[in-house]
């Protein structure tokens, strides 16, 4: 009789599993007791914790490219920073419009964008994301231009504001938390397997009656408002925004992180979001060389985890022993 | 009772050689913020060479309050994120006493919050911070924009007939400062600003905007910003024919000497006063800028000192601060800063206050030239 066997036991399994989780909290831990320095390294790797579980729905789960994610963290961002500093909105309404807005544009550019496919879709969203660039750059009378905005007011609700390291850290950590959950979430529900059955294969998903430019637009949707977010949370963590912020930069590393991370998977966009953020102040000491060790240690965790760091802990999946088949 | 005197002595010998080290002074440490990499590179790799050269002068006499100088150097990439985070590094893990940062403007904006608040002064290369608060903490050797715009101004009016300009340039925050100090002063000249138009610093072609500033009647162009878009403008003023002056803002020489070969007497540009050296009278200036040529030429020869001298400028201006205020904390040496009047530099005398961070009050540029490959002063 053929049966499926684990190569390790059910006790290891959950506990391998629980492993990405646990690094991920040792790492954050080590933020909150040092404060300083390695808080202000972890909490940006927490904001783009948010900005690449957004990007794992639309290019892990769906399978689709978006090189344009950074629009939505720009409108998100800047409106954020024009309604606190210039009309003096607190500064949770001021978030909700930001990804309100945000959501708005992606509803509006993804609807003919979005019947692109392949290479045409990876070009048109890069172009999305320059063209917001620009617009930011240009449109001085609101975004300052280079010259930036400064003086926005830290997170916090009501008179009360969070400006020291742990407590940004601690808040950061409730978001990343949330938008993990609420990422792992849509993966099981019925619109997650929507977007799964449609990163599988667009014909097969449509024969299963997927209504397949409806769930593209609806992952691109939840995508955006997750880069607004992360966007919003930038220029409150910072207090400065700026066009340079939401570059291809944020793209470039956006990528990285996930692919690193492990492109799909629930964890990976919050431990590659840590590991790419981390590996570069380690790596600072070494000063000129500091990009040559970066890049050498990303090939090699490519090389040997070429799904992602995240799927390494995967490998207690149950798996058929050739001599059980 | 000898033996015992002996071991008591020998003791308190070894004691004292123990404690040496202990009783040395901790060096004062200057943090650096600087684009290494990315766009600033050129500008912010010469600002920490002058910075370094400073250091390494200040510490040959002796150092600044019984201490020495130490420098602390982190790579920005040019971005405001990173920049965060190094300067995070430099408050809490190097515990720097000062920041004397390079030109990239975005990146020392959005640190400028936690550096107030730690309470740690910063001399810049940038232009200042936009709130009030970060802005006490501040000073910069970047002269006022307008000194750039009214000195070629003055040039126009006095030694040519040009009424016409039109003004070309980047979206950088300075060469925006320029170009609404240029549309200000204008007519305080006599002069007319017929179009203003904006490039792109990667730009390959700026012969659309040159026709079009050409075509509303300009007879000189004022091109504000840095980099290889000198030379394109330079090629497309050629191209398109005329007579047409281009007067560009301050820059590495290395740069300028092409744009001379394209258009000659056509090329004029603001030059610093470590530039011009060998053409300024003897005087406390050129007796400053040689104290800081020397080191220099003996160790990058003839490399541009212009921004180099600004980073120089910083780390003299720390070292008067911290001997008036005779002590090194931070809220002691910004106080002290403000208070330094009269101070020559090497870009000019600081005039520093309460309500200018901006020292440099006196315009301290000339117009210049290239002629048979050598920098001539013309005004």
């Amino acid at each position: 009789m053929k049966t499926l066997r684990s190569t390790t036991s059910p006790d290891w399994r959950s506990a391998l599993r629980l492993l990405p989780w646990g690094l991920s909290a040792l790492f954050v831990g080590y933020g909150f007791v040092a404060g300083g320095y390695p808080a202000t390294v972890i909490g940006f790797a927490l904001v783009y914790a948010v900005f690449v579980t957004g990007l794992n729905l639309f290019m892990g789960y769906t399978n689709q490219v978006s090189f344009g994610q950074n629009a939505f963290a720009a409108v998100g961002g800047y409106m954020s920073a024009v309604l606190t500093t210039t009309y003096q909105w607190p500064v949770v309404p001021a978030m909700g419009a930001g990804v309100a807005a945000a959501v708005l544009l992606a509803l509006v550019i993804g609807y003919p964008t979005l019947r692109l496919k392949g290479h045409y879709l990876a070009m048109g969203t890069l172009a999305i994301g320059l063209i917001t660039y620009e617009i930011a750059v240009e449109w001085q009378s609101v975004t300052q231009g280079y010259l930036g905005i400064s003086g926005i007011p830290p997170l916090g609700v009501g008179s009360y504001e969070v400006t020291s390291d742990r407590g940004q850290l601690a808040l950061l950590v409730a978001i990343v938390l949330a938008s993990t959950f609420i990422s792992a979430r849509i993966r099981d529900s019925r619109m997650g397997r929507a977007f799964l059955a449609l990163g599988a294969s667009e014909n097969g998903a449509m024969a299963l009656g997927v209504d397949v430019a409806r769930t593209k637009l609806l992952a691109f949707l939840v995508s955006a408002a997750f880069a607004a977010l992360a966007g919003c949370l930038f220029v409150h963590v910072v207090g400065y925004v700026s066009p340079e912020v939401f570059g291809l930069h944020m793209v470039i590393l956006g990528f990285t992180m996930l692919y690193v991370g492990g492109v799909g998977s629930v964890a990976g966009p919050l431990v590659g979001a840590l590991i790419v953020s981390l590996m570069p102040e380690v790596f600072r000491g070494f000063k000129d060389y500091q990009d040559l060790a970066y890049g050498a240690a990303l090939i090699v965790i490519l090389i040997y985890a070429p799904r992602g760091l995240a799927s390494l802990f995967d490998r207690a999946k149950a798996r058929p022993r050739s001599a059980d088949l | 009772m000898s033996n015992t005197l002996k071991m008591a002595a020998l003791g308190l010998a070894l004691g004292v050689v123990a404690s040496g080290p202990a009783l040395a002074q901790e060096p004062y440490k200057i943090g650096i913020s600087a684009g290494l990499t990315g766009y600033a590179a050129t500008v912010d790799r010469a600002w920490r060479d002058g910075v370094e050269l400073a250091v390494a002068a200040v510490n040959a006499k002796g150092g600044v309050a019984g201490r020495k100088l130490e420098v602390i150097v982190e790579d920005n990439r040019s971005e405001p994120q990173e920049a965060v985070t190094v300067y995070r590094k430099m408050l809490t893990s190097d515990k720097v006493n000062i920041f004397i940062s390079g030109c990239v403007s975005a990146g020392n904006f959005a640190a400028a919050g936690l550096v107030v608040r730690a309470q740690v002064p910063m001399v810049l290369c940038s232009i200042l911070p936009q709130q009030p608060d970060q802005v006490k903490w501040a000073y910069t050797t970047l002269p006022p924009a307008g000194f750039e715009v009214t000195k070629r101004l003055e040039y126009l009016k006095e030694k040519t007939d040009v009424k016409k300009i039109g003004v070309l340039h980047d979206p950088t925050p300075y060469a925006n400062l320029q170009k609404a100090a240029a549309e200000k002063s204008a007519a305080d000249y006599g002069i007319e600003v017929v179009g203003v138009e904006q490039y792109k610093q990667d730009d390959a072609d700026l012969s659309v905007q040159i026709a079009k500033m050409k075509a509303a009647g300009a007879k000189a162009i004022l091109k504000i910003g840095l980099g290889g878009t000198t030379l394109t403008a330079a090629k497309n003023i050629k191209q398109l024919g005329g007579d047409l002056l281009m007067l560009t803002s301050l820059e590495d020489i290395a740069v300028f000497k092409p744009v001379a070969e394209v258009l000659g007497d056509k090329f004029l540009f603001v030059a610093s006063p470590s530039q011009v050296y060998e053409g300024l009278p003897a005087g406390p200036l050129k007796s400053e800028i040689g104290k800081f040529l020397e080191p220099w030429k003996a160790k990058f020869q003839d490399r541009d000192p212009n921004w180099a001298s600004r980073g120089w400028d910083g780390v003299m201006l720390t070292v008067a601060a911290i001997e008036k205020a005779k002590s090194i904390e931070g809220p002691a040496v910004r106080d002290a800063l403000e208070t330094l009047s009269g101070f020559q530099g090497t870009t000019g005398v600081y005039d520093m206050s309460a309500t200018v961070h901006q020292g440099l009050t006196k315009n301290p540029f000339f117009i210049a030239t290239i002629s048979d490959g050598k920098v001539k002063v013309v005004q």
